[in-house]
C-alpha cells in the first residue's frame, strides 16, 4: 500500500463516513468560531450572542435528531455502529442518544441563561463559547473509542468548566471555586493519564476494541500476576478520572465548593451535561473493555473477560454505594441551596452508577437484561435533564428576586409566590423519586434493573447490597429535600423581605413551568422517552 | 389547493388566531403600552384576521357552490335527486385524542354553508364589538373608583384598571365560540360549549367587586350547569348506544389497512339507503333490545334488527338523546325554564352583552339545535316548539314593564331566541337559522346603541332619559333602525328590513304547521301575539329614551354623542340590520345560502311521533306558497303596526297614560314587573331546600356526628396517653437514636469538606490508594494469578 492510496482511502473515509455522522459536533464548532468572529467584526458586535448560540445549537439539534431518527429500530442492533476517523470515535445508538440529550439540554440551557440574565451582554460571547466548547467535549466523551480521545474529551469538557466556574469575575467565592476546580481537575487528570499509559503499555494499543481483544488474550493465557496487577492499577486510575467527572465519592470534594462558589447557571451546566457525558463515557469504556464486539470468537472472548467485568462491577458498584450514601448524608444540615443541590447531584451520580453496575453485571448473562439496565440509565439521564435544570433555574430566578441562595431566605415564600413553591415541590419530590413524577419512573427502572440482575444470579451479593443501599438512601433523601419545602411553606417570612412576588405568569415563570411540566408529564406518559432510551440501550447488546 | 383542504385550513386558522391573541395578552398584556392600552389592538387585529380568513373561506365556498334561487312550488320532483344526495359538507379530523376499540374522540371539523355563514357573522360582529369596546372600556385604562361598590369603611372601591383583562377574555371567547361552530363532533362541541360558559362567567363578573355582578356570574354559570347535565345525559345516550359523536361519516384505516367508512350520527339516524328518512339507528335498537339480543344467536341478530325496530325498540333512547342535547341548548340559549340567568347577565360591560349575551353565545343553543337537527325526532321537535313558544311569550310580557334599558333588551333577546327555537321546532329549519343571523346583527346593534346611551347618561334607567334624539342623533337613528328591524318592519310583499324576512318565514312556517296539526294551533297564536308585544316594547323603549322632553335635566345636560370609534360600528351594523335579509336578483342571499346546508331528508317534511300522537311537519317550501305566505305576512304587518301604534299612543302622543293603565291592571302589572316571580319561585323551590338540606346536614354533622367523634376522641386520647408514654420512652428512644446517628453522621461528613485545596488534592491520592488496597484485598486470588 503506497502513501497515495493511503491518503485517498483516509480522505474518502473521512468525507463519506465520518463527517456526515459528525455534523452536530461540526455545528457546535462552527458556532464557537462564529461567536468569536462576532466579537471581532464591528458589524456583528451588537449581535446577541445567546441568539447566535441558540441558532447554532438549533442546527446541531436538528442533525442530532435526524441521526437519531435514522437509527435502525429494534432489528439489527449493531448495524448502526460505525467507527469514525480511523477508529478514534465510534458512532452508535448511545452516541446518538446522548448527543441528542446534550444538545436538547443545551438549547433549553441557553434559553434559561438568556432569561435569567447571567451572563450579561458583555460576557455573553465568552460564556457561550465556553459552554458550547464544553458541550463539544462532552459529545466527544459520549463517542470516544480510543484512549487518546477519552483523555482529550474529558479535558475538553473540563477546561471550559474551570473557566465557567470563575464567571462571576468580581466575586471572591467564584474565583476560589474556579481555582479549586482547576487544581483538583488537574490532579485527577494526572492520575487518569498515568492509568491510561499503564493500560496502553501493557496491552500495546490505545484503540478500545483492540484493547479488549488483547485483554482477552492476556486473560486466556493466564498471564503472570504482575501484568494483571498493572492492568488493574491502570483501570483503577482510569476509573479515578471518570469518578472525578461523575463527582463520585471519594473524588467529589470539588463539587460542593464549586457549586456554591459558581453561579447557579454554571451549576446547572455542570450537574446535568457533565454528568450525562460522564455516565455515557463510563458505559462506553466499561462495555467496550468488558464485552467483545460481535463475531465468532465473541462468546469465547466473553467468557475470558469474566474477571474483567467482575472487577468493574465491584469497582463501580462499591463506589456507587458509597457515593449515594455519603452524598445524601452530607446534604443534611446544608444551609445553602446550591450546596444542597451539589450533594444531591453527588447522590444521583450514585443511583446512576448503580444502574451501570447492574448493566455490566448482566452483560455476561443475558443480552435483554443488559439492554434493560442500560435503558434504565439512559432514561434516568433523560428525566434528570428536566429535574436538575428545573431546580437550578428556580434557584437562579429566586436569586434574582431575593438576592440570596440561602434556604432560610426562602421562608414563607408560599404566601407571596405559591406558583414557584409548587414548581419547587414538583422538582424536589421528583428528585426524591415519588410517584407520579418522572424521578419515580427513573428510579423504579434502575431498581428494577437491579432486581432483574439479582434474580438472574449476576453478582448477587453485591447487587443485593446495592439495592438495599439504594432503598435506604431514598428514604434518607426525603428528609433534606422536604426540609426545603417546609421552610418555603410553614416558616414565617422574614420581616425585612420586600414582598416582591414571583408570578408564574411571566417569562421566567413560563420557563420554569416549561421545565416542570415535563417532570410531571414524563411521570405519567413515559413511553415515548422510554422507547428512545431503549434505542440507546441497544448499543450494549 | 383542493377546496376540501382549503376550507379547514382557512377556518381553522380563523379559529386559532384569537387563541394566540389570548395567550399573548395573558402573558404580556400588562406590558402592552401604558396600562395595557395596546391589548385592544392585539385582540382587534386577531379578530380582523379571523374575519378576513372567514371572508376568504366564504369566497372559496361561493366560488365552488354558487348560491342559486331555491325551487319554489311547482318544480318538485326535478330537484329531488340532487337533494337526496344530502347537503355539501366537508368533515375531517385534525387530531385524534383517544382511540380505543370502537370508540374514538377527536378534534375535527364539519364545514357546510351554515358553518361558513356563522363564521362570517361571528367574526364580523366580534370585530365591530372589539372596535366599539376599545372606546367603551377606556375608563379601565387608569385607576377606577367603582361607585357601585360600597366599602365597609364608607368609601368606594378604588382599584387599578383592567383593560387588557377584558380583551383577553374577549379573545378567549371568540376562540371558544368559533370552536363550537367548526366542531366536527358533539364531544368537541361540549368542550367549547363549556369554554364559552367560562368566558361568559369571566365577562359577566368583570366588575367582580360588585356583589350583583359576581352573583349574576355565578347564577349564569350554575343555571347553565343544570342544562349541561341534561346535555351530558344526551351525550351518554348517543355515545353508549352508537359509540360515536362524530357528525359526519369518516374514513379511517381499518385494522388491516383498508379504508373503512365509520358512519357518523347523521348517517346512522338518517341512512342514505333509506332516502335519509329518520329511523332509530341499529345501535340504539340493539341497546334497547339487550335481553332479546342475549337470547338470539349472534348470526341472526342483524336480520332481526328491522323487526325490533318496527316494534318500537330504541325510539325512547333516541327521544332522550334529542331532549338531552336540547336541555343543554335550553340553558345556553336561555329558554324556559332556565332563562332567568340572562337578564342578570347584563351586569357585564355592555359590549359583552352585545357580543356574548345576544348575538353569539346565547345563539349557540339555537345553532346546535340546527346542527343536530337530523337526529331530532318529531316528538323532540314538538317539545322544542312548545318551549320556544312559552319562552317567547313570557319574556315578551316581562319586557313590557321593564324600566332598565338593558333589561328590556335582555328580555327581548330571550323572546327572540324563543322565536328561533319555535321556528326550528315547527320544522322551519332555515327560518330559525335565518332569524339567528339577522337577529345577531340587529340585536348587537341595539345593545351597542344602549351602551352608547348608558355611556352618555351614566344610568340604565329609562325613566330618567327622554329627548336624547337631539343630542345623540346618530345613536337615536341607528337604534330606530334596530327597532324597526326587530319588529320586522317593511312594505308587505315589496321590501323590508332584515327582520321582516326572517320573522315572516317563522310566522309562515308556524301557520303552516298549525294548519297541518290543528291541535297545536296555539303555537301560531303565540308567534303572532309575540310579534305584537315585540313591537310595543321596542318602541316603548325608543320613545322613552329618545323622544319627547328630557325627564331628568341633570342627565340630559351631561349627555353627548359618543366618540367616532363607538359610532362607526353602530352605522356598519345598522346597514347590515337593514340589508342582511335581502335576496339579490339571481337568488344570492342568506336564505338560499343556508338552504345549501339543509340536512339531508328534511326538505320534504316528515310525519311521525309516538309520545304526543302523530305529528305532521310540513315541508318548509310549502310555507312560501300563496295563501299561507299572504296570511302570514299580513298578520305580521298588522300585529307589528298595532304594537307601534299603541306604544306611540302611550309614550309619544300620550293619549293613554301608562300610569293609569298600570293602576287599572295592577295585579297583572305587578305580576309582570315581578318577572312572573320566577326568581322567587326558584328561590323557594331549589335554593331554599338546598340551603335547608345543607343546614340539616351541618346540624347533623355538628350535633350527632361531631358528638360521637368527640366521644371517640376522648376515649382515644385517654388510650393515647398510655400509648404516648410507651412511645416516648421506648419507641422514640430507638428512633431518636437512629435519627441522631444519621444526623451526626451527616454533620461529621460535612466536616470532611474542609475547604482546603491542599487536603482535597491529598484526598485524590488517598482515595486512589485506598481503592487499590481494597481491590487488592478483594481480588487477592486473581491478583495472585
Amino acid at each position: 500500500m503506497n502513501l497515495g492510496s493511503l491518503i485517498t482511502d483516509t480522505l474518502a473515509n473521512t468525507l463519506d463516513v465520518s463527517l456526515p455522522l459528525f455534523r452536530p459536533e461540526l455545528c457546535l464548532a462552527a458556532t464557537v468560531v462564529l461567536l468569536l468572529l462576532c466579537r471581532m467584526l464591528p458589524v456583528l458586535r451588537h449581535a446577541d450572542s445567546a441568539l447566535v448560540a441558540l441558532g447554532g445549537v438549533g442546527f446541531g439539534l436538528w442533525y442530532a435528531w435526524s441521526d437519531f431518527k435514522s437509527l435502525p429500530a429494534g432489528g439489527d442492533l449493531l448495524a448502526g455502529r460505525q467507527e469514525l476517523f480511523t477508529g478514534l470515535l465510534v458512532y452508535d445508538a448511545l452516541t446518538a442518544y446522548v448527543r441528542l440529550l446534550l444538545l436538547g439540554f443545551l438549547a433549553l440551557y441557553i434559553l434559561f441563561t438568556k432569561v435569567s440574565g447571567i451572563p450579561d451582554r458583555e460576557d455573553g460571547a465568552d460564556f457561550y463559547t465556553l459552554v458550547l466548547g464544553g458541550t463539544l467535549g462532552m459529545c466527544l466523551m459520549a463517542s470516544a473509542n480510543h484512549l487518546l480521545m477519552v483523555f482529550m474529551a474529558v479535558e475538553m469538557a473540563s477546561v471550559p468548566s474551570y473557566a465557567l466556574a470563575g464567571l462571576l469575575k468580581g466575586r471572591k467565592a467564584s474565583s476560589e471555586a474556579a481555582i479549586k476546580y482547576a487544581v483538583y481537575g488537574a490532579g485527577a487528570a494526572g492520575i487518569m493519564l498515568y492509568g491510561l499509559s499503564l493500560l496502553a503499555g501493557v496491552l500495546g494499543t490505545c484503540h478500545l476494541p483492540s484493547m479488549t481483544v488483547e485483554l482477552a488474550k492476556t486473560a486466556h493465557a493466564g498471564a503472570a500476576g504482575g501484568s494483571v496487577m498493572v492492568l488493574s492499577l491502570g483501570g483503577l486510575m482510569l476509573a479515578v478520572g471518570l469518578a472525578f467527572k461523575l463527582s463520585a465519592v471519594p473524588f467529589h470534594f470539588w463539587c460542593p465548593d464549586v457549586f456554591e462558589g459558581a453561579a447557579a447557571e454554571v451549576g446547572a451546566f455542570l450537574s446535568v451535561a457533565s454528568k450525562a457525558a460522564a455516565v455515557a463515557l463510563l458505559l462506553r469504556v466499561a462495555f467496550t473493555l468488558g464485552v467483545p464486539a460481535g463475531g465468532e470468537a465473541a462468546a469465547q472472548t466473553l467468557a475470558a473477560l469474566d474477571d474483567t467485568r467482575h472487577f468493574m462491577v465491584y469497582l463501580v458498584g462499591l463506589m456507587a454505594a458509597v457515593t449515594c450514601t455519603l452524598g445524601n448524608l452530607a446534604a443534611y444540615g446544608q444551609t445553602n441551596m446550591k450546596r444542597l443541590l451539589a450533594y444531591s447531584t453527588v447522590a444521583h451520580a450514585g443511583y446512576l452508577m448503580m444502574g451501570v453496575a447492574a448493566a455490566i453485571a448482566m452483560a455476561g448473562v443475558t443480552a435483554a437484561g443488559t439492554r434493560d439496565a442500560v435503558t434504565a440509565v439512559a432514561f434516568y439521564l433523560g428525566t434528570y435533564v428536566f429535574m436538575n435544570l428545573g431546580a437550578f433555574a428556580i434557584v437562579a430566578f429566586l436569586r434574582n428576586t431575593l438576592r440570596s441562595e440561602e434556604i432560610s431566605s426562602y421562608a414563607g415564600l408560599v404566601r407571596t409566590s405559591p406558583g414557584i413553591v409548587v414548581a419547587t415541590a414538583v422538582v424536589l419530590v421528583s428528585l426524591i423519586g415519588l410517584p407520579p413524577l418522572a424521578g419515580f419512573v427513573s428510579k423504579f427502572l434502575v431498581f428494577s434493573a437491579l432486581v432483574e440482575a439479582i434474580s438472574a444470579g449476576a453478582e448477587r451479593p453485591l447487587l443485593l447490597v446495592l439495592l438495599v443501599v439504594g432503598g435506604f438512601n431514598t428514604v434518607v433523601s426525603l428528609f433534606y429535600y422536604l426540609r426545603v419545602l417546609k421552610v418555603m411553606t410553614f416558616d414565617p417570612p422574614p420581616a425585612e423581605r420586600a414582598t416582591e412576588p414571583f408570578p408564574l405568569v411571566s417569562l421566567p415563570g413560563a420557563l420554569v413551568t416549561a421545565l416542570v411540566l415535563p417532570v410531571v408529564g414524563l411521570g405519567l406518559f413515559w413511553s415515548g422517552l422510554y422507547a428512545a432510551a431503549q434505542l440507546a440501550g441497544a448499543f450494549a447488546s | 389547493m383542493d377546496i376540501a383542504a382549503q376550507l379547514p385550513l382557512l377556518l381553522g386558522l380563523a379559529w386559532l388566531v384569537p387563541l394566540a391573541s389570548f395567550v399573548a395578552i395573558l402573558f404580556f398584556g400588562p406590558r402592552m403600552g401604558p396600562h395595557g392600552r395596546n391589548a385592544a389592538w392585539v385582540a382587534t387585529a386577531a379578530i380582523v384576521t379571523s374575519l378576513v380568513l372567514s371572508l376568504l373561506a366564504a369566497g372559496t365556498w361561493l366560488g365552488a357552490h354558487p348560491v342559486q334561487a331555491a325551487h319554489h312550488g311547482g318544480s318538485h320532483g326535478s330537484d329531488h335527486s340532487a337533494e337526496a344526495a344530502g347537503p355539501v359538507a366537508y368533515a375531517g379530523d385534525w387530531y385524534t385524542l383517544y382511540q380505543g376499540g370502537g370508540l374514538r374522540l377527536s378534534i375535527g371539523w364539519y364545514i357546510d354553508a351554515l358553518t361558513v355563514a356563522m363564521f362570517v357573522v361571528v367574526t364580523f360582529i366580534a370585530t365591530c364589538i372589539h372596535v366599539y369596546a376599545s372606546g367603551y372600556m377606556h375608563d379601565e385604562l387608569h385607576d377606577v373608583t367603582d361607585h357601585e361598590v360600597h366599602l365597609s369603611g364608607g368609601g368606594h372601591l378604588h382599584r387599578p384598571g383592567r383593560f387588557p383583562r377584558f380583551f383577553q377574555a374577549l379573545s378567549l371567547f371568540c376562540f371558544s365560540m368559533l370552536g363550537i361552530v367548526i366542531a366536527g363532533n358533539l364531544a368537541m362541541v361540549f368542550v367549547f360549549w363549556e369554554l364559552v360558559g367560562i368566558c361568559s362567567w369571566f365577562l359577566i363578573g368583570f366588575y367582580y367587586e360588585r356583589t350583583s355582578a359576581s352573583t349574576a356570574a355565578n347564577k349564569a354559570f350554575i343555571v347553565n350547569r343544570v342544562g349541561d347535565f341534561g346535555m351530558l345525559i344526551g351525550l351518554m345516550a348517543l355515545w353508549g348506544a352508537l359509540g360515536t359523536l362524530q357528525f359526519a361519516d369518516s374514513k379511517a384505516a381499518g385494522p388491516d389497512g383498508a379504508q373503512v367508512v365509520r358512519p357518523g350520527l347523521f348517517g346512522l339516524v338518517r341512512p342514505a339507503e333509506g332516502g335519509h328518512a329518520l329511523q332509530v339507528p341499529d345501535g340504539m335498537v340493539k341497546f334497547a333490545a339487550a335481553d332479546l339480543v342475549a337470547t338470539t344467536p349472534a348470526a341472526e341478530v342483524a336480520a332481526k334488527i328491522d323487526d325490533w325496530r318496527s316494534m318500537g325498540l330504541g325510539r325512547w333512547l333516541l327521544f332522550i338523546a334529542g331532549v338531552g342535547i336540547f336541555c343543554g341548548c335550553v340553558g345556553k340559549s336561555a329558554q324556559f325554564p332556565l332563562f332567568v340567568w340572562l337578564p342578570d347577565a347584563m351586569e357585564g360591560p355592555t359590549p359583552v352583552s352585545a357580543l356574548v349575551h345576544s348575538a353569539t353565545m346565547v345563539a349557540a343553543g339555537v345553532y346546535l339545535v340546527g346542527r343536530f337537527y337530523p337526529v331530532l325526532t318529531p316528538d323532540v321537535l314538538l317539545v322544542i316548539a312548545y318551549v320556544g313558544a312559552i319562552t317567547l311569550f313570557i319574556a315578551a310580557t316581562i319586557a313590557l314593564v321593564a324600566n332598565d334599558i338593558k333589561r328590556v333588551l335582555a328580555y327581548s333577546t330571550v323572546s327572540q331566541l324563543g322565536y328561533m327555537m319555535l321556528a326550528l321546532g315547527v320544522g322551519g329549519w332555515a327560518a330559525g337559522l335565518f332569524h339567528l343571523v339577522t337577529h345577531a346583527f340587529f340585536k348587537s346593534l341595539l345593545f351597542l346603541c344602549s351602551g352608547s346611551v348608558i355611556h352618555a347618561c351614566h344610568t340604565n334607567d329609562m325613566r330618567k332619559m327622554g329627548g336624547l334624539a337631539r343630542v345623540m342623533p346618530w345613536t337615536a337613528g341607528t337604534m330606530l333602525v334596530g327597532c324597526l328591524a326587530i319588529i320586522g318592519a317593511g312594505v308587505p310583499f315589496v321590501i323590508g328590513l332584515s327582520g321582516y324576512y326572517s320573522k315572516d318565514a317563522i310566522l309562515a312556517q308556524a301557520l303552516s304547521f298549525s294548519r297541518a296539526n290543528p291541535a297545536h294551533s296555539i303555537l301560531f297564536l303565540a308567534v303572532a301575539g309575540g310579534a305584537f308585544l315585540t313591537a310595543f316594547y321596542m318602541f316603548r323603549l325608543w320613545f322613552m329614551t329618545f323622544a319627547g322632553e328630557p325627564r331628568d335635566h341633570h342627565v340630559a345636560d351631561h349627555a353627548h354623542e359618543s366618540p367616532g370609534v363607538m359610532v362607526a360600528p353602530l352605522v356598519v351594523l345598522a346597514v347590515l340590520a337593514v340589508a342582511a335579509g335581502w335576496t339579490l336578483p339571481g337568488g344570492f342571499g342568506l336564505p338560499n345560502l343556508l338552504e345549501q346546508a339543509r340536512p339531508a331528508g328534511t326538505a320534504e317534511g316528515m310525519t311521525g311521533g309516538f309520545v304526543f300522537g302523530n305529528l305532521t311537519f310540513p315541508a318548509e317550501h310549502e310555507s312560501h306558497e300563496g295563501a299561507i305566505h299572504v296570511t302570514a305576512t299580513l298578520t305580521a304587518f298588522a300585529t307589528a303596526l298595532a304594537g307601534v301604534v299603541l306604544a306611540a299612543l302611550m309614550y309619544l302622543v300620550r293619549i293613554i297614560s301608562p300610569a293609569v293603565v298600570a293602576t287599572i291592571f295592577r295585579p297583572v302589572y305587578s305580576f309582570l314587573a315581578g318577572r312572573w316571580y320566577f326568581d322567587e319561585l326558584y328561590h323557594a323551590l331549589f335554593v331554599l331546600p338546598a340551603l335547608g338540606i345543607a343546614e340539616l346536614a351541618s346540624g347533623t354533622d355538628r350535633g350527632v356526628i361531631d358528638r360521637i367523634i368527640e366521644g371517640l376522641a376522648w376515649t382515644a386520647r385517654q388510650l393515647a396517653g398510655i400509648d404516648a408514654w410507651i412511645d416516648r420512652t421506648i419507641v422514640d428512644g430507638l428512633v431518636n437514636a437512629t435519627a441522631n446517628a444519621t444526623w451526626h453522621a451527616g454533620l461529621e461528613l460535612k466536616k470532611l469538606q474542609t475547604g482546603h485545596l491542599r487536603q482535597y488534592v491529598m484526598f485524590i491520592v488517598v482515595g486512589t490508594v485506598a481503592l487499590f488496597v481494597l481491590a487488592s484485598l478483594l481480588f487477592r486470588t486473581s491478583m495472585a494469578g
